[in-house]
């Protein structure tokens, strides 16, 4: 009995990954994998899969805060500016003085920060809706950038920048290791501290989560600050891949951010999802954009199938389940 | 006998304005800065006045008074549309395309209509039947209507008939009888079963379809009236210019939810009232017209625009918690 207990308990923990929804959208992804390779033989090579996986690594980076955001029952449509933001002045803030270019870098994550701390405190104390709130940040923050660019791309000249963007220590691009290093700090954060089990809460139930002594307003401005930080790091890596900013590089990542998240299986309502569903979304979402691109369309019809993929793919994880 | 009716026609009229004065109330505010922003804009062209200077800012108002009409419906039923902008691109690009070929005005006209009540219904259909959140729904629309805009005319180009232009777009002040008239027929469809049946459905589904409202079909209406104002307003648009444009609209997509929230409509559902939303467009446009005239810099109307829109809907969240 008591060596049968355990056995069967392992068993149905292994029934459960296998049925969850992260897991579903990995199995998704590794089958179009292998389905594409058979078709296209170039697909399957292991230099374009790193590739399809460092293009995956910025989505993933910028969904990680939308994750945060939708789950505490929020969204963040200012993302894109920001990562606009840090990868356009990040060059500008070169410093003589640090011939390495962390200051740099930390003092643009530092702003970023600070422009998704706003955002909170806007949603937090300002009850200003989430997607005003972001919506009219993201229209101030582009008032500002044609302040700071002029419209004009800004090469690159920190050395840690073009490393991260281009190094590949290990055969694996240094951009995927801060992905995967950012993605073991997200899951921890979310799944095993108390921060994360209250953003679950004021998701599920703001008003119950208050009542049981939640600060919801400290979480909600902290849950945006968080969005701020990881699209200031993807903007970085941007950035890097790029060796210059402008203005409108970050644009499509805010539908992508949200495609991500909402394919990975979290509720778009809030309460309920995870970083480890978001993870396969992206690689998902970028996976559909190069078979896309195999395929060799016209824009018109790269739209279309996206689009159309998106909403197939929906039916297999985004269904609202029935709950509360 | 003859007097029950008699009595009850005359509560009736007074409760009707009772509840027109309450919706007012709420919005008092808003009309307030409306008409300060009007009187800012009368007063830096003096033009406004004349018949030729009025018909010119109704038509800068026009298509997105439209969007936000198109965005409340949706966001009065409980949901909300990230394709408007897309949709406002496929009826500039099909109005730039057919009007100008054998079908004429009249049936380019109609095939926007139908491509718009289509689409609308069919997006409905999808948010309705599978369950989907319409946010995410929409937002894989936007790349499919979108692409098909991209397909119909690659590159901006087509053209609309001239005395369309001038109809439309002209002298006369033809875009605010428009208004005028689309407003009327909103009336006349809140009077309607399935117009009644979007409160109630935005406000609580369930109960709704308990008191046997036919929440499914009111729904997938909404959509199709909300997918026909957008491509009318791409119609607007491609008359306005003169020739159609795949990604003239992307800039709807995200003033139509400002301007309805600017109009006091909720995200939730049930909350807010159309006149709310009209005044929220006018208020987004007559910003941008003002700050035009000021000589602000593009950047300092970024910015200002970002500020006001976060003020105007923060403002009567503090009254309402005191």
């Amino acid at each position: 009995m008591s060596s049968a207990r355990p056995a069967r308990s392992f068993k149905r923990r292994t029934t459960a990954i296998l049925r969850s929804r992260p897991f579903l959208t990995f199995a998704v992804v590794l089958l179009v994998w292998v389905a594409a390779s058979f078709l296209r033989p170039g697909f399957g090579s292991f230099g374009h899969l790193r590739y399809l996986v460092e293009l995956a690594a910025v989505i993933g980076l910028v969904a990680a805060g939308q994750t945060f955001v939708v789950i505490a029952g929020g969204i963040d449509l200012s993302i894109a500016a920001i990562v606009t933001v840090s990868a356009v002045s990040l060059p500008l803030l070169s410093i003589d003085a640090d011939p390495t270019g962390v200051t740099a870098i930390i003092a643009t994550l530092a702003m970023t920060t600070c422009i998704g701390l706003g955002n909170g405190l806007g949603v937090a104390y300002l009850r200003v809706h989430p997607m005003i709130m972001t919506l009219a940040m993201a229209t101030f923050l582009q008032g500002l950038l044609i302040i700071i660019a002029g419209g004009s791309a800004i090469s690159s000249q920190n050395p840690l920048v073009a490393w991260l963007g281009n190094a590949r220590p290990g055969g694996i691009p240094a951009g995927v290791y801060v992905w995967l290093a950012v993605s073991a700090l997200v899951l921890l954060v979310m799944h095993a501290t108390p921060l994360g089990a209250r953003i679950f809460a004021i998701g599920a139930n703001p008003l119950a989560s208050k009542l049981s002594g939640v600060p919801v307003q400290a979480t909600t401005t902290v849950v945006y600050a968080i969005s701020g930080f990881t699209a200031g790091i993807a903007g970085v890596l941007l950035l890097g891949m790029n060796g210059q900013g402008y203005v409108g590089i970050g644009d499509p990542y805010l539908l992508a951010s949200i495609a991500a998240v909402v394919l990975g299986g979290t509720s778009i309502l809030g309460g309920l999802g995870t970083y480890a569903g978001t993870m396969p979304g992206a690689l998902l979402l970028v996976t559909i954009t190069a078979l896309i691109t195999v395929v060799n369309a016209s824009a018109g019809w790269r739209s279309i199938l996206f689009g159309s993929l998106v909403l197939a793919l929906l039916l297999l994880s985004g269904r609202e389940q029935a709950r509360r | 006998m003859s007097e029950v009716p008699a009595h009850s026609a005359k509560a009736v009229l007074p409760l009707y304005w009772q509840v027109q004065r309450r919706r007012n109330a709420d919005l008092f505010g808003l009309f307030a800065v409306v008409l300060a922003f009007l009187a800012a804009y009368g007063f830096l062209f003096p033009g406004f006045f004349t018949l030729q200077g009025f018909a010119k800012f109704t038509q800068s108002w026009f298509p997105l008074a439209l969007v936000a009409m198109a965005q409340a419906i949706l966001m009065l039923t409980g949901g909300i549309s990230l394709a408007v902008g897309a949709m406002v691109s496929l009826g500039a690009v099909i109005a730039a395309t057919t009007m100008a070929g054998p079908l004429g005005v009249t049936g380019g006209a109609a095939v926007v209509a139908l491509a718009g009540l289509g689409i609308g219904a069919a997006t409905g259909l999808i948010v309705v039947k599978l369950r989907l959140p319409a946010i995410v729904v929409t937002l894989a629309g936007s790349f499919i209507v979108g692409g098909a805009a991209l397909l119909i005319l690659p590159r901006p180009g087509g053209a609309v008939p001239e005395w369309l232009s001038d109809m439309l777009a002209g002298n006369t002040p033809a875009a605010f009888a428009l208004i005028v008239l689309i407003v009327l027929l909103w009336k006349i469809y809140l009077a309607t079963p399935l117009g009644l049946g979007i409160y109630a459905a935005g406000e609580n589904p369930v109960g709704a379809y308990r008191s046997g409202i036919r929440v499914d079909r009111v729904l997938v209406a909404a959509y199709a009236i909300s997918g026909l104002l957008s491509t009318g307003a791409g119609l607007f648009v491609a008359a306005q210019t003169g020739s159609g444009d795949p990604v003239i609209g992307t800039a709807f997509t995200l003033n139509s939810i400002a301007a309805a929230v600017l109009g006091g409509i909720g995200f939730l559902g049930g909350q807010g009232s159309m006149r709310g939303a009209l005044a929220g467009s006018l208020l987004l446009s007559l910003m941008i017209s003002v700050m035009f005239f000021l000589g602000f810099t593009p950047v300092s109307q970024y910015v200002a625009q970002g500020l006001i829109i976060i003020g105007a809907v923060a403002i009567p969240q503090f009254r309402r918690k005191r």
